[in-house]
């Protein structure tokens, strides 16, 4: 929070030091209005599940705020509790844009039921997200968000965004502190990247194996690896899972422990 | 970006067996983002011992040139080869010796222990701290990715087959994440009395 | 002239000879006798300490010094010169080896590194060669070498092996005994003695010393020949032992850490001499 006001030569004294004269020289005074809150997020899709999850760690430097400040959130459904929602978004980087950015597109997805008297689709869901985080193009929600949901066809849908909304529907992505050390491992156990079927050649001759949707509890076992993994090695990770899995039958939400140091 | 660890790019990786160790580094050279060479190697062999270089190419080439000669000077002054317990100490001591104006280089060790044959690897930074570690080293700028599959797909008492699986799918899935590494890559698996190297393609961008 | 060159004065004689050296080898011949006996399983070294006044306090002299923990040294000649090249030696142990590698000098390294020095003052303007010989007694943890399955059919391996397995060394491992002179060379030897009853040392461990011999044994036979040379009376006062045995454990002056090895080297106490004095 101190780091929000800085003035270039803050230091502690007496208040009669630093009072202006008509002699003093200008000052200037930097206003920095973002804080990374570190943690990280990440989602894959199933053939007709999805499954989003996220450390509740929050930090600002090396400080931990918070053991339990969630980073996923149900998008719509009924009342304050989103009761029946369908939808979930993640978001990871500045904790209070976060917030903003679930509570906007929360209002924009109850606003559309209410309107339109059903229930708003993942992909239609998608692309407001996406306008919302391109209205502030030029002073920007500083998060990176994830949406999961079901689509019309009842298959596992996930999109991911950049902080201006730029965006893709994916099988799986990472975000966040330690997005750097789980999407590696995301390409190589749900799209098994760099496997091949062996015998099938020699050098690029080799076959790739072709991805195919995996078994949900296939899926929750790599969420957890991933983030046990992530949690040895990066220090904004830690305190709690959060995890959240969609399905048709709609969203059951698990929390689990993990290491608190 | 103009880091020195950071203008040529490049991995390695080195990972503790069942009796074996393994060692592995991309084969990228690069200015920036501007690949120069798809076959710059970056593990040396000293006797049965294996050093990975990572950071910035030219000290990698005077690093790996002043440890040949220090160790090839310790060879024929102690009538034997070095261990790589006493490498890694030798490599520390020459990093210190640089203290205020060091090599730009992560190196990593490993081997086995001539007395019992022990696996042994080991890290450093670039100025001589050494990180002894029981399961894996990472070092270069695809080190977080590297970081996180080794997290991942390591575990204990891995024969040298699995070893060879774990480490070659952990640095090429973390290459592929890393635009300044790549291009392939050198795995070497060392065991009592043998030792097996192989280059693996990877993708080719 | 004289600012800015500098002449050794070691210069050689018309027939070839280095006369300085000569001369600091007659100055170690005229020095108290000083032996060293290899074992199996460790070295001794022995000396007589010799006092111009019987108000000298002996037991606050020691005339063999610990150089690294598995490292000692004795000395004939003169004995200031013999603490300079103590204090010498103990620095590059670590100069030249410990700060380098985390680890203590293997006896040769260490013993080169000392002739270094020695042969240096022969060579250097404005010093005079070291007046002492030295008998430096070591122990190396080396490697057995082995032979490797399916090697048994190359001679050139075989070979190899019994040529490494010399006694002593680096590759085998175990003890080693070295000489070094003010010339700066040096030599190994199973036994030796040093001084001016160096000859009738010699020749007495000549009939004393056998293939396979222990420790206890050495430091009796090493008690032997001193008797036939010393001037003196021999008691725990005036002789002076030291020894390369099994580690110490006890020397470490702490317990509890794992892997932790105590000093093989250590000088023995006047009752531990005066113990096998009354045996002998």
């Amino acid at each position: 929070m101190a780091g929000m006001f800085a003035g270039p030569q803050e230091m502690m004294g007496y208040s009669f030091n630093t009072a202006p004269t008509s002699a003093s020289e200008p000052r200037q005074h930097s206003f920095y209005p973002y804080t990374d809150n570190g943690g990280s997020t990440l989602g894959i899709s199933g053939a007709d599940f999805t499954i989003m999850a996220g450390d509740t760690r929050s930090t600002s430097g090396y400080s931990i705020n918070s053991r339990h400040v969630p980073k996923l959130f149900l998008i719509g459904g009924e009342g304050p509790k989103n009761k029946g929602a369908r939808i979930v978004l993640s978001v990871v980087g500045f904790a209070a844009d976060g917030d903003a950015l679930k509570e906007k597109l929360d209002k924009e997805v109850k606003m559309y039921k209410y309107q339109h008297g059903k229930p708003m689709t993942v992909s239609a869901c998608a692309q407001r997200l996406s306008h919302i985080l391109y209205n502030k193009r030029f002073f920007p929600y500083y998060v990176h968000a994830i949406l999961g949901g079901i689509d019309e066809e009842g298959k596992g849908a996930l999109y991911s965004y950049d902080p201006v909304g730029s965006y893709e529907r994916e099988q799986c992505r990472a975000a966040g502190a330690a997005s750097s050390l789980i999407m590696p491992f995301l390409d190589n156990q749900v799209n098994f990247k760099n496997h091949h079927i062996p015998g099938s050649g020699e050098g690029h001759d080799l076959k790739p194996v072709v991805a195919t949707p995996l078994p949900k509890e296939t899926v929750i076992e790599l969420v957890r690896d991933a983030f046990t993994s992530a949690v040895e090695r990066h220090i904004e990770v830690g305190d709690g899972l959060q995890m959240m899995i969609l399905t048709k039958d709609g969203v059951e939400e698990q929390l689990l422990p993990l290491k608190k140091d | 970006m103009s880091s020195p660890f950071s203008i040529n790019g490049g991995a390695a990786v080195a990972m503790v067996g069942k009796d074996c160790v393994a060692i592995a580094c991309d084969l990228r050279l690069g200015l920036q983002s501007l690949t120069v060479s798809n076959n710059y190697p970056k593990i040396f062999p000293y006797g049965d011992v294996y050093l990975g270089l990572t950071g910035l190419a030219t000290d990698i080439s005077t690093v790996s040139d002043l440890l040949r000669y220090k160790v090839n000077m310790y060879r024929l002054r102690e009538e034997r080869a070095i261990s790589p317990q006493t490498l890694a100490n030798l490599v520390s001591s020459s990093l210190y010796e640089r203290r205020f104006g060091p090599y730009f280089v992560s190196p990593v060790i490993a081997g086995l222990n001539h007395k019992d044959g022990k696996p042994f690897i080991c890290g450093f930074d670039s100025i001589g701290c050494i990180d002894f570690a029981k399961d894996f080293i990472v070092s270069g700028t695809a080190s977080d990715q590297l970081f996180g599959m080794c997290e991942g797909l390591w575990e204990p008492d891995l024969g040298p087959d699995e070893l060879f699986e774990t480490i070659s799918q952990a640095l090429l899935s973390a290459v592929d994440r890393d635009a300044l590494s790549g291009w392939g890559a050198h795995v070497y698996i060392i065991e009592k009395d043998k030792v097996t190297k192989r280059l693996l393609k990877g993708r080719q961008d | 002239m004289a600012d800015r060159y500098s002449f050794s004065l070691t210069t050689f004689s018309p027939t070839g000879k280095l006369v300085q050296i000569e001369y600091a080898l007659n100055a170690v011949n005229q020095g108290v006798t000083a032996l060293g006996i290899k074992a199996t399983n460790g070295i001794v070294l022995a000396t007589e300490k010799k006092s111009s006044s019987p108000l000298i306090d002996a037991s606050s002299s020691s005339k063999i010094s610990l150089i690294t923990p598995n490292i000692g040294m004795v000395y004939s000649g003169m004995g200031p010169d013999y603490r300079v090249l103590v204090d010498k030696a103990r620095k590059v142990t670590h100069t030249n080896y410990k700060r380098i590698y985390n680890e203590y000098p293997p006896t040769r390294i260490l013993v080169q590194d000392v002739a270094r020095v020695m042969q240096e003052a022969t060579q250097s303007g404005g010093v005079r060669p070291y007046g002492v010989s030295l008998l430096i007694a070591g122990w190396d943890d080396g490697i057995e070498p082995e032979t490797k399955a399916g090697e048994d059919a190359e001679p050139e391996a075989e070979k190899l092996a019994v040529k490494s397995g010399k006694t002593g060394g680096i590759l085998k491992g175990g003890p080693s005994l070295y000489q070094v002179d003010p010339s700066g060379s040096y030599f190994p030897w199973k036994a030796t003695a040093i001084g001016k009853s160096a000859t009738s040392a010699k020749t007495f461990l000549e009939k004393r010393y056998t293939e396979g011999l222990e420790l206890e044994d050495a430091i009796h036979i090493a008690l032997l020949t001193l008797k036939e040379t010393i001037e003196g009376e021999m008691n725990g006062e005036t002789v002076e032992i030291g020894i390369v045995g099994p580690p110490e454990d006890k020397l470490l002056g702490y317990e509890g850490v794992e892997g932790a090895v105590g000093p093989r080297f250590r000088v023995l106490s006047s009752q531990e001499v005066e113990d096998y004095l009354t045996n002998l």
